[in-house]
């Protein structure tokens, strides 16, 4: 048993720190926020130059064929730069196409995926903005030749720079994904603009949007589980990409306390300050914990790992808000202005809080296994 | 990162979970003296100092080992050994700092639970502060007179012997004149008053103390060192027992399943009630990461790192958890959970005093870990001083000193 990253896993993590801390910048960020895509080619290309893009890919397709251990890593790092980019949601699309898709769907998309060549989405949520995937609303009809998809998905994360959708409808055998290039006829996104600057979410609407049977993932009409396997999935990164944000606001929240002087002794002498500290690090120990247990489970295919997810991402989601929500406490005034870069992390602690499914559904999904 | 159990660590489960099924009594102990034979059977299965060098009669096992069967006597409900805080704790600090003669004297019958020994540290005027405690020990050349009061000794009405902090030398600054003697229980000078706790028991007591005699041999260490050696002994006392802490909370949860399927409320069992089920959900959520986080710090012992100041974090995680889970439980039970003897099954849960209880008892005992061992508000300060490097407090003593 061991907890601790190894040398590989410990060497990846530097590098994605050091890479990050010089090329992604708040300033950078900042940057992106006013860019219509909101992100940049530039970083996209590196990343795939470093290798992060194909982490989990099998090297059958241009990938390294590791974990969701090393993915968390990378997400933590991303987290805590607050990095507007389309990783996660792309890996997600990949790895579900990587785990169920057919060999041309792996021949097509996986190897473009890796190099930074294309990025892709999942549009999990529709109009009733419900995780259980039993409340899918999008149909998909059958054609002389495939399917046409029409419905409405809602807050699809980056569509607008995706080259492929992975779109779950009602086929008329059960629910099915469906792989939907972003250049197809009776598509509409309009972007719908969400708290955190550096984020963006896409309506998508489909109508009649034909495909054909090729672009099948997995069985026809067996893609509850799937889908819900995918949102956990999607759960464990957005709590790694949680914590990194987490942990730099706590370490923000601790420097300034060591240098800000109010009656005479810097504000960390005082116990509501220093304790409130302590209880954001308590959050953020017990946060690393659950993340990289529930990344270890999912690639161990531990008997918990379903339960794992679901824990990593309530537990997590609210305590990153509480540590990203006290650090701007005890920062003062200069927390809630604009230019000071707290309310980055807040924000998007807070708009992965609510994705692949929030406390609340995660919460039941635990309870549901364990009684 | 490989969260897998060794094979061998496997084996050993498996091993002591047979064992256990053969050997738990089937029935409460009641005596004192049923439970040194069952605490005596658990020592001689290997079971107990697990962690103690073999020279000294312990096992010289792994952390590892420790924490599993520790999870496994909680999972067979089995009674907790006695004698924690000497074996836990004192024992430990002997091997640190004691004289080859002390080791030979002390240990064994401290393993055995031969001899019950306690902790006689807190004063009525000195808690949190500890530095400040005013029992004086005096050198009589060839013994100390000890003359003071100690208070919330655990085990002191059953306990042999004492490890003692008392000020040897009045005149430097409160941390340096501190010693540390080990003391006999059993003597004339020593009274004992049992203290009622609020969940009606006796399990710590008021210990006064009229020119009772240490020998000089039974000095720990050297003169004015006591202070530096408690910090060992506190060092022991935070972090060690962590799955089958977890494990206890998981068999509760599970009573309380069972509970809110049994208990209705609106027509409905409370466990349909979606209420009931976000407070259950979060409960269970948390109790899970509680036992991730165990295995964090299990690993790392098992590596041989020291767990140093990261202790505190795992105490002030576990203890206040602890107490938001039995505050969740007996809201959801509501009356149910106010009973102190049980009627259904569910009614019963392990304290984390290891004894069996009620769920009311187990929710005062919950009251106790976050001021025990350093309350809460002294391991945030740590956190901040000693993680987190935040500046120290200004305080009215270090103003003093
Ligand atoms: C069940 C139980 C068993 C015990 N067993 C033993 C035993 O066997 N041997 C033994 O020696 N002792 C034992 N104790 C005593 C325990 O160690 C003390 O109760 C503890 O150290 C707190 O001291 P106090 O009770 O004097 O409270 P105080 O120190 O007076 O604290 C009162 C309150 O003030 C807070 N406080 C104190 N100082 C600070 C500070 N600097 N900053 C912020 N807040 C502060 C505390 O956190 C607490 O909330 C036991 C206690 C309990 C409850």
């Amino acid at each position: 048993m061991d907890f601790s990253f190894s040398s590989d896993q410990q060497l990846l993590r530097n590098a994605a720190r050091s890479f990050l801390d010089e090329h992604m910048t708040p300033a950078t960020a900042r940057t992106l926020w006013e860019d219509p895509r909101g992100e940049s080619e530039a970083i996209w290309k590196e990343m795939a130059q470093l290798g992060w893009l194909g982490l989990s890919l099998p090297e059958a397709h241009g990938g390294s064929g590791l974990g969701m251990v090393e993915t968390a890593i990378v997400l933590e790092e991303l987290g805590r730069t607050a990095c507007p980019a389309a990783y996660w949601p792309t890996m997600l699309a990949a790895t579900a196409i990587a785990e169920a898709g057919s060999d041309a769907q792996r021949h097509r998309w996986l190897p473009a995926v890796a190099s930074g060549e294309v990025r892709a989405s999942v549009a999990l949520l529709d109009a009733e903005l419900d995780w259980h995937p039993g409340a899918t609303a999008t149909r998909a009809e059958r054609t002389s030749d495939g399917y046409a998809l029409t419905g409405a998905k809602r807050y699809v994360p980056w569509a607008h720079v995706a080259n492929v959708l992975l779109v779950p409808a009602r086929a008329p055998e059960g629910l099915t994904m469906f792989l939907v290039e972003a250049a197809a006829p009776g598509l509409t996104l309009s972007s719908a603009p969400v708290m955190d600057p550096g984020m963006r979410w896409v309506d998508v609407t489909l109508d009649r949007v034909r495909v054909s049977a090729d672009a099948v993932v997995g069985r026809e009409g067996a893609a509850e589980a799937s889908m819900l396997a995918l949102i956990r999935r999607g759960a464990v990164g957005a709590a790694a990409e949680m914590l990194g944000a987490a942990r730099r606001c706590l370490d923000m929240a601790v420097a300034y306390a060591k240098v800000r002087e109010q009656f005479g002794q810097p504000i960390g002498s005082f116990q509501a300050i220093r304790h409130t500290c302590a209880d954001m690090y308590l959050d953020v120990e017990n946060s690393h914990s659950a993340v990289y247990y529930a990344a270890w489970a999912l690639d161990a295919r531990a008997d918990d790992h379903e339960v794992a997810a679901s824990v990593a991402k309530s537990y997590v989601g609210d305590a990153a808000r509480r540590v990203c929500g006290e650090a701007i406490q005890v920062h003062g005034g200069i927390g809630f202005t604009w230019e000071y870069d707290l309310h980055v992390y807040f924000k998007r602690a807070k708009a992965l809080e609510v994705m692949y499914g929030d406390g609340d559904f995660h919460r039941e999904l635990v309870l549901r296994a364990v009684s | 990162m490989d969260l897998t159990y060794a094979p061998e660590d496997r084996a050993f489960r498996e091993q002591c979970r047979a064992w256990l099924e053969a050997n738990v009594p089937r029935h409460d102990l009641m005596t004192l003296d049923e439970r040194r034979a069952w605490h005596r059977k658990l020592y001689e299965a290997g079971y107990v100092g697990m962690l103690w060098p073999k020279e000294y009669g312990g096992w010289g096992a792994t952390p590892m080992q420790q924490a599993i069967v520790q999870d496994e006597m909680a999972r067979a409900g089995a009674p907790p050994a006695i004698n924690g805080l000497g074996i836990g704790f004192i024992g430990p600090t002997i091997i640190v700092h004691g004289t080859e003669w002390q080791k030979r004297r002390y240990l064994q019958k401290m393993l055995t639970a031969e001899e019950i020994w306690c902790q006689l540290y807190s004063e009525p005027n000195a808690g949190s502060d500890l530095a400040s405690l005013r029992t004086r020990a005096e050198d009589q050349g060839d013994h100390f007179v000890v003359n003071g009061q100690k208070i919330w000794t655990s085990s002191g009405p059953i306990a042999d012997w004492g490890i003692l902090l008392a000020r040897t030398d009045p005149g430097v600054p409160k941390h340096k004149g501190i010693s540390c003697l080990l003391l006999h229980m059993r003597q004339p000078g020593v009274e004992v008053r049992p203290l009622k706790q609020i969940t009606g028991h006796s399990l710590f007591s008021e210990v006064f103390m009229t020119n009772a005699r240490a020998e000089k041999r039974d000095l720990l260490g050297k003169p004015g060192q006591g202070w530096e050696i408690a910090q060992t002994t506190l060092g022991y006392e935070r972090g060690a027992n962590s799955l089958g802490r977890v494990t206890r909370y998981a068999i509760s949860f599970t009573q309380l399943v069972r509970a809110a399927k049994d208990l209705r409320r609106g027509g409905r069992p409370l466990l349909q009630d979606p209420v009931v089920r976000a407070k259950m959900g979060k409960l269970y959520a948390e109790l899970e990461v509680q036992r991730y986080a165990a295995l964090r710090v299990l690993s790392a012992l098992d590596k041989g790192e020291a767990p140093g100041p990261f202790s505190s974090v795992t105490k002030l995680s576990y203890t206040e958890f602890e107490k938001r889970f039995y505050e969740t439980a007996l809201e959801i039970l509501g009356p149910y959970g106010e009973l102190m003897s049980a009627t259904a099954d569910y009614e019963e849960v392990d304290t984390s005093s290891g004894e069996p209880g009620t769920w009311a008892t187990a929710f005062l005992w919950s009251r106790a870990g976050t001021i025990y061992s350093g309350s809460s508000e002294i391991q945030k300060n740590i956190i901040g001083e000693r993680v987190l490097g935040l500046p120290k407090e200004v305080r009215a003593d270090r103003l003093r000193a």
